[in-house]
């Protein structure tokens, strides 16, 4: 029975990709919206190989380093900030007044409604892209790493503290394990907007990256690259969130697996 | 917890925001930064209360906030509409899933900004190609808690209503639906933050032909030089985001008065 | 759905009704080929070690799960499908929350078409009959755990089922309330006497209900013996379930019978426990 239930998944899923597919095909060919609205897959396989040949003369893997290197900067600086943060302020009542406010005051901020500000500041260089994905991915992190201490259940510190833990060690090899696949959790969802932030800061100013890609294609009216464009995004994207998620597994064995 | 001890903590946070604010301000002043690279306080406040009568591109501060508002509920609500009944349906019928699903999963891993040039293909630069930005943004969060909100369900309560005549129909709308309700809820809080903060990046990287919006505000401070402008911009989407979120959490405490 | 004299008409008759699960290490069967005839209006109560299949058999009864092979008949009809006259009381009340006490039990009710006025006074005499006036706009979450039950089976009752299935219903109380749940139930019972069909872990709590007693030998559950407390009971007229629990559990005849049905659960239980 479970087998079978399975098969009939994939079947259904299979079926299911097949229909859009071919729905995509046959209202490209029998040109019932213009290319500019839906790229035909001839177009699309078109624009990738124009792409990897180096599309308006950039190199496909320059985009790639590019956007990744930036994104890398800002999401690393933003989880060493955020996860401190959020395990000090957990732990520490004071520090948790203190910063507290800032965070509910600047968290509501859209991580983009920073790039204008980020541009006056920085200009357009490189500072300006990983500062907004510092800022963008710092809050997730924090705010998990907070929930993830705050969470952890008492009963867990009670005995600690009858088998006569200090505070260090509660900290490290109680509390910090413990809330471990929470602050994973916030890291990964912090992946993801780094990502979607990195894109997003391109899509405004930019000389290399996906989003410059993007913006290039919008700008000569080729939808068949901005096609590929958000398809390298969602690919890319997609391939981090998998190898973060067996990365936590990884790390966390005892973490139960996503839905 | 009790009102009264929420309004202490909110006045506390309250009060240490100002010592904040305070800091910002003597930093300003001791270092001299020009106020083109960071105002001081005051200078943003004077500029979001000069907003408020002062017009500019469409209107004033009010004219371009309900603009990003109502930009805002479009797509939200398109999402909801959308996204409810078939996280519902996906969640009871298991064909559904599994046919809808892959389809979901291809398309969310594209940010909702990287749908911005497509939507502008698609509707021109007007608001329709922002509520789409928005909707895109906001269906995930709110179709996962509604089959969620389902699927979780207590078996027994299914059960129950089986067991007493209740069929397909009846048990969708009078037995799943408010089972699922607080989960639906929380979908549809986190669908509305992510579509606001959608909005305010589509407002930003598409324009708006309309020459309106927050967004508008904050890319005119830049252009201009105008600091003051721009943080007061993300000032007042700081709040409103805020306040939305608070608005959201009143109706669901309303319809929650059975929780345990 | 009003009484029949005979009571032919709650009749449940099982047929080597069998249930099989699939599971990771293959097969497991639940149930061997059960065959059982119980009459309308009787109380039963089937007892056993956990896995022995008795909610399984309930759930069948229910028609809630369909059987692997047999069938199940109830006033010579055969079960395939859950239903108001075949109503479930659960463990844990299940209760929809959401709903206060009066709409609860008006559920059922009014999802099987009954007027409005016919229904307003059937709920208000159920509530009426589990002691509950005043508490018509309370939820779920503001009553105690007897309460809870009590609208649980309120909701079932009022529906005037055939039979009326309850899956270790008290389980979930506290000891007192049990014994006070077990006198009120057999006070509502009496007002209709549907077919009950009760399971329960609590040997003493069969014995002071039941009719008949059905022991289930452990996984996969088969009958292993039948009493009827009505041969243990003596010089009594009538059942003891209408005495006062407190004085029955007392008396000698009850213990003996209690011990003999122990010492045959404990049999099945085993002695890796």
């Amino acid at each position: 029975m479970q087998k079978r239930s399975t098969l009939l998944k994939n079947a259904f899923a299979l079926i299911s990709v097949m229909a859009l597919i071919s729905a995509w095909w046959g209202v490209t060919s029998l040109g019932l919206v213009r290319p500019l609205i839906l790229p035909s897959p001839a177009e699309v396989g078109l624009g990738l190989i124009d792409i990897w040949n180096g599309y308006l003369g950039v190199p496909f893997l320059n985009h790639f380093k590019a956007s990744l290197s930036v994104m890398l900067l800002g999401y690393l600086s933003a989880v060493v900030v955020g996860v401190s943060l959020g395990i000090g302020m957990a732990w520490i009542p004071s520090l948790d007044r203190l910063f507290s406010p800032v965070v509910s005051a600047v968290r509501p901020i859209p991580p983009p409604a920073w790039i204008p500000l980020t541009i006056l500041w920085f200009g357009i260089d490189l500072t300006a892209k990983v500062f907004i994905v510092f800022v963008a991915a710092v809050v997730p992190c924090l705010l998990n790493s907070y929930q993830g201490i705050k969470n952890v259940p008492v009963d867990l510190l009670n005995a600690g503290r009858s088998l006569g833990a200090t505070k260090r060690v509660l900290l490290m090899e109680i509390v910090v394990p413990a809330a471990l696949p929470v602050i994973l959790g916030g890291l990964r969802i912090a992946l993801g907007t780094a990502w979607a932030t990195i894109v997003a800061a391109e899509l405004v100013v930019s000389l290399a990256g996906f989003g410059f890609l993007i913006m290039n294609g919008y700008r000569n009216l080729e939808s068949n690259i901005v096609f590929c464009g958000m398809l390298a995004v969602a690919i890319t994207g997609f391939l981090m969130n998998f190898l973060f998620l067996r990365l936590s597994q990884k790390l966390v064995p005892w973490m139960p697996s996503e839905k | 917890m009790s009102n009264k001890i929420q309004n202490l903590i909110w006045t506390k946070q309250a009060l240490i925001l100002c010592v904040w604010v305070a800091i910002w301000g003597l930093i300003v002043e001791i270092f001299e930064v020009s106020s083109d690279f960071l105002p001081n306080p005051v200078e943003v406040l004077e500029r979001i209360v000069t907003l408020s009568y002062e017009p500019i591109g469409a209107g004033t501060l009010v004219t371009h906030a309900a603009a990003s508002v109502t930009r805002l509920l479009s797509g939200f609500l398109s999402a909801m509409l959308l996204g409810v009944p078939l996280g519902l349906l996906m969640a009871y019928f298991r064909p559904i899933n599994w046919a809808v699903t892959p389809i979901f999963e291809l398309f969310r891993y594209v940010p909702p900004i990287a749908w911005a040039p497509f939507a502008l293909f698609w509707f021109g630069a007007g608001n329709a190609a922002q509520a789409y930005v928005i909707f895109t943004s906001a269906f995930p969060p709110i179709l996962i808690n509604s089959f969620l909100g389902v699927k979780l369900i207590d078996t027994h309560l299914l059960n129950a209503g089986l067991s007493l005549g209740a069929r397909t129909w009846t048990i969708l709308t009078e037995i799943a639906l408010p089972a699922a309700f607080p989960l639906i809820m929380t979908g549809v809080r986190i669908g509305l933050a992510a579509g606001w903060m959608a909005l305010i990046a589509a407002e930003i990287v598409a324009g708006t032909g309309t020459r309106d919006g927050l967004g508008y505000l904050i890319l005119q401070g830049q252009q201009q030089l105008h600091a003051d402008l721009t943080i007061g911009a993300m000032a007042v989407i700081s709040v409103i985001g805020v306040f939305l979120d608070s608005l959201l959490r009143r109706v669901e405490r309303h319809f929650s008065a059975w929780r345990v | 759905m009003s009484q029949g004299k005979s009571g032919d008409r709650n009749d449940l008759v099982y047929e080597d009704v069998c249930m099989d699960f699939e599971s990771a290490a293959g097969v497991v069967r639940a149930l061997d080929p059960f065959s059982f005839h119980i009459l309308g209006n009787e109380f039963i109560v089937i007892v056993g070690p956990s896995g022995c299949g008795k909610t399984t058999l309930l759930h069948i009864t229910s028609g809630l799960t369909a059987p692997t092979s047999g069938q199940v008949l109830l006033g010579g009809e055969k079960i395939v499908e859950p239903g108001p006259d075949k109503a479930i009381v659960f463990q844990n009340f299940s209760l929809f929350p959401w709903k206060s006490v009066y709409d609860n039990i008006e559920f059922g009710l009014r999802i099987n078409g009954v007027p409005l006025a016919e229904r307003r006074r059937l709920v208000i005499n159920a509530i009426q009959l589990i002691g509950l006036e005043g508490f018509e706009k309370h939820f779920p979450r503001q009553l105690s755990g007897g309460m809870q039950q009590r609208v649980a089976i309120a909701r079932s009752f009022v529906l005037q089922p055939q039979v009326l299935l309850m899956d270790e219903p008290f389980a979930a109380l506290d000891a007192q309330n049990r014994q006070l749940m077990q006198e009120e139930l057999v006070r509502i019972w009496q007002t209709q006497k549907p077919t009950v069909l009760f399971i329960t872990h609590s040997v003493e709590e069969a014995v002071f209900l039941a009719d008949r007693i059905i022991v289930m030998s452990r996984r996969p559950g088969r009958i292993k013996e039948v009493l009827r407390p009505s041969d243990f009971m003596g010089e009594l007229t009538s059942h003891w379930r209408a005495l006062p629990y407190d004085d029955v559990i007392r008396r000698a005849d009850f213990q003996e019978l209690r011990a003999r049905v122990w010492r045959l659960v404990k049999s099945e239980i085993g002695d890796r426990h």
